[in-house]
């Protein structure tokens, strides 16, 4: 992934100790400024814990490899004391407080992003929002580039007028697209766009054509160069003070537009800028490894070419003509190089030049001659620039012509429609929330996802002399989460009892916990192979779980270990099955004996594997007739009418099962999901709430009526259920 | 065989017929987008099935072809799908973890919640 790349520095990179990573951003800062005089001094200024800072924190940097797609799977566990360590450093040197804004942003995100994806830790860090518009505006960049990195979408809080100047606006404007484009290099466009707009107009900048940022539509190729030319590059300290410095300049001074190019002309002298660019250049060129055709001279280009647009961007004419924006659009097109602490034109085999020139990146020049003769890379590159419309000054103006009308026309339609509310952030606030707390279940679950048993903690029942009996009554008068507390301290004295673990697993499914039914129904049937029932909920459960495969064998395995029909099947039991043939089989068990409810029962799971509705409700319905008074069965009709879409017909049929047993905790949930399915999601809350309290440890239910509140627009009620806070939506949602 | 048949066919079907009542209507105006859904059963990319899951005429089909392109395309492991649809999975940390890829119109793929789906009925 491009963004995992940029960031970390790629898979390949072999550089052990030192950080592996690269920041666009900070390239680019340091190309510009580098490592000139005047800086050398700023940066004396700083603290000598700052050049290890940059270092520590990209490899917190490290951990993001985990995210999307990494297939590494590394563990993370960043220092996050020392992210907080660099800020500081950050923070003491520089008085300004916009560069610190500057700073935070390119520093700071990343350890409260990685803090996010480590388990168990503190939620994401809001924003900050108070203090002085500087600190908002630190804040608000802070979270756009925290959803940046974590790649997901931004939504900005409201932020009042932070009264930035036109200038500012303009960089900022300028540097976030340039920041949101690599991040989101392989990103949609639209997704692109919208982020940064969402960042742009939470600040009341304009993003419209007026801003002809540096980096606009078309661009795909040369992200992936871009992306690649970073790979190797090995993260240089300074990064983000190049940026800091930059940005207090341009902020100290409002309105002058030459101000920038003076500056450095100023600091570094029309050639300075040159020999600092060579500096960077000669720190990336001692990168450890690099792969073939990413030459750090792409980057440079890269850089150059932004720059050149940006300054090229400004119409004075006095700007256009310096010699400063002649000489990097000379450098863009790639017809002067750095080479020895000269500018040269370019050679055709530079590679080779190089080579001799530079003896502390031998491997790299060797691999590259290796792969590509030097020439080929010129020609590569040639092509690649054509198919971004030629190489020379045309990009740039192939640039000009931007697609932003087309984010502004999507973004404000998002806005229109709200895509950008505050019910969407605050969904993903919550959303996050959840995901927390299902890292902290997760373990739980994955355990009885394997068949594994969890058992309760404080189990009052432990000492007690009869549990299984306990068990049973408790089951009885209906109470079943105190059943299975009775009968977890039964199959603890005695793990080898069937029976205790086969009515856990039934009160586990009646409790609307396919999960733990499933585990303590291995348990049973390990204790008891032949065990009819407990075959049979196993294949009910499995059926639930959409384990198909392993269903038809629990259900076949019934039939086998039927005594009646055990002729039916074949000795020993098939390696795979055929659902028409168990079902075949089962058919004719029915002609055998048609009094037998049970067969019927099975028929019907068996054509709910199938899907073959009307099936399953023909059978279930004979079943019924032979065994009015069986809740389980009124409630399997009206899952299976559920299932196949006749949700009215199923609610009637459920009220039947509740009519028998009002404890029925899964019919009170397959009540709400019927209404909720008609997408009478208002009617379906009480119903799942019911369920809840009940049970409050049914997950399912409290996904469903997490999606039911706010599909009702109950969103004043999502953070009870996010805490799930039972008594207050009981009050609110009586039956 | 079984096995071959995705999870995720179970939750297509419920759709497909949940499509043609009443609230799948509902769901036709309130939407009006077409989605593509792949589903793999092991990485996403690999053995993908295709649905089109068409919001505008509300039918669903499985395959790739169909007239026009849809306004947004989702890459789902056959779990996570099941997990997203079924909201034990919120589609943004889907999408945040990798989960879930998106393709196309960001504004199609964010009305794309875990309520448009039917929920399954237990046994």
């Amino acid at each position: 992934m491009a963004m995992r790349e940029l960031v970390t520095g790629g898979a390949a990179c072999a550089v052990p100790g030192s950080s592996s990573s690269s920041n666009p951003l900070g390239a680019l800062a340091n190309a510009l400024i580098g490592s000139s005089s005047k800086n050398q001094e700023r940066l004396k200024e700083i603290p000598v814990a700052t050049p290890t800072g940059p270092e520590q924190f990209f490899q917190d940097g490290d951990p993001l490899r985990a995210l999307p797609g990494s297939e590494q799977g590394r563990a993370f566990l960043p220092p996050n004391a020392q992210g907080s360590e660099f800020l500081r450093t950050f923070h003491s040197a520089y008085q300004n407080d916009l560069a610190d804004a500057w700073d935070d942003v390119q520093s700071g995100p990343l350890h409260p992003v990685v803090s996010d994806m480590r388990v168990g830790t503190s939620p994401q860090l809001p924003p900050n929002l108070d203090g002085p518009p500087q600190r908002m505006l630190s804040g608000l960049l802070h979270t756009f580039v925290d959803s940046s990195r974590g790649g997901i979408p931004f939504h900005p809080p409201k932020l009042p007028l932070l009264g930035l100047s036109e200038r500012d606006k303009q960089c900022i404007r300028d540097r976030s697209t340039i920041m949101a484009r690599h991040f989101f290099a392989d990103k949609s466009e639209d997704f692109i766009n919208s982020q940064v707009n969402a960042l742009l107009h939470s600040l009341d900048i304009d993003s419209d054509a007026r801003a002809k940022g540096p980096l606009p539509g078309r661009y795909r190729e040369l992200e992936e160069y871009w992306n690649e030319s970073q790979g190797m590059m090995r993260h240089v300290p300074h990064v983000a003070d190049g940026w800091a410095n930059e940005f207090k300049e341009l902020r100290l001074n409002h309105g002058n537009p030459e101000f920038w190019a003076h500056s450095f002309e100023q600091q570094h002298g029309a050639n300075g800028w040159a020999s600092e660019f060579e500096q960077g250049q000669s720190q990336l060129m001692t990168a450890d490894r690099m792969r073939g055709v990413n030459v750090p001279n792409i980057a440079a280009m890269e850089q150059t070419r932004i720059l050149a647009h940006t300054l090229a961007q400004n119409s004075d004419p006095k700007f256009q003509n310096s010699k400063f924006l002649q000489f990097v659009s000379k450098m863009s097109r790639g017809e002067l190089i750095i080479d020895d602490n000269q500018v040269k034109p370019a050679p055709g085999d530079w590679a080779s030049e190089f080579q001799q020139q530079y003896n502390s990146g031998p491997s790299w020049a060797d691999e590259y001659l290796r792969n590509h003769g030097p020439d080929q890379w010129a020609d590569e590159f040639a092509a690649k620039s054509e198919h971004v419309e030629s190489a020379d000054g045309q990009w740039v103006n192939e640039f000009s012509k931007l697609h932003m009308n087309d984010w502004v026309e999507e973004f404000g339609q998002n806005v229109a429609e709200g895509a950008f509310g505050e019910g969407t952030s605050n969904d993903w606030a919550n959303a996050y929330d959840e995901y927390m707390n299902e890292q902290i279940a997760m373990k739980q679950r994955s355990d009885s996802s394997r068949g594994v048993y969890v058992f309760s903690d404080l189990n009052p029942y432990v000492g007690h002399p009869n549990p299984l009996k306990e068990g049973q009554e408790l089951f009885r008068k209906g109470l079943l989460s105190e059943a299975i507390l009775a009968l977890e301290a039964e199959v603890m004295k005695n793990p080898n009892n069937s029976e205790g673990w086969r009515l856990l697993g039934i009160t586990h499914a009646e409790n609307d916990d396919d999960q733990q039914a499933i585990a303590a129904m291995l348990k049973a049937e390990e204790a008891d192979p032949s065990n009819l029932e407990v075959l049979l909920a196993l294949g009910v459960s499995h059926t639930n779980e959409l384990e198909q495969a392993a269903a038809l064998r629990y259900l076949y395995g019934w039939l086998h270990h039927h005594p009646k029909y055990k002729s039916l099947s074949s000795p020993e039991m098939p390696p795979s099955f055929y659902h028409a043939d168990v079902a075949g089989l089962f058919n004719e068990a029915a002609q055998m004996s048609p009094e037998d409810a049970d067969v019927h029962v099975v028929l019907g799971v068996l054509y709910n594997l199938s899907r073959e509705y009307e099936r399953a409700i023909a059978s279930f319905q004979t079943a019924l007739n032979l065994k009015p008074n069986d809740y389980s069965l009124w409630n399997k009709l009206g899952a299976t009418k559920a299932n196949s879409v006749q949700s009215a017909d199923a609610i009637s049929a459920y009220q039947r099962a509740l009519d028998l047993k009002p404890n029925y905790v899964r019919a009170w949930a397959n009540m709400g999901i019927s209404y909720a399915n008609q997408g009478m999601y208002e009617e379906s809350i009480p119903y799942y709430v019911r369920a809840l309290t009940m049970n409050p440890k049914a997950d399912n239910a409290w996904q469903y009526l997490r999606i039911s509140l706010s599909s009702a627009s109950r969103h004043d009620m999502l953070e009870a259920c996010n805490s799930r806070n039972l008594d207050a939506l009981q009050k609110e949602f009586p039956l | 065989m079984a096995t071959s048949e995705l999870k995720s066919d179970a939750v297509m079907e419920q759709m497909k017929q949940h499509l043609a009542t009443d609230a799948g209507k509902e769901l036709t105006k309130k939407i009006g987008l077409v989605y593509q859904i792949n589903i793999a059963p092991k990485k996403i990319g690999f053995d993908e099935v295709v649905y089109i899951v068409d919001l505008k005429k509300g039918q669903l089909t499985k395959g790739p072809c169909e007239e026009g392109k849809p306004d947004a395309t989702f890459s789902f492991k056959d779990e996570d799908f099941i997990k997203v649809a079924t909201g034990k999975m919120n589609p943004q940390i889907a999408f945040m973890r990798g989960a879930m890829k998106i393709k196309g119109s960001l504004s199609a793929a964010q009305k794309f919640t875990p309520d448009i789906f039917p929920k399954p009925s237990k046994l």
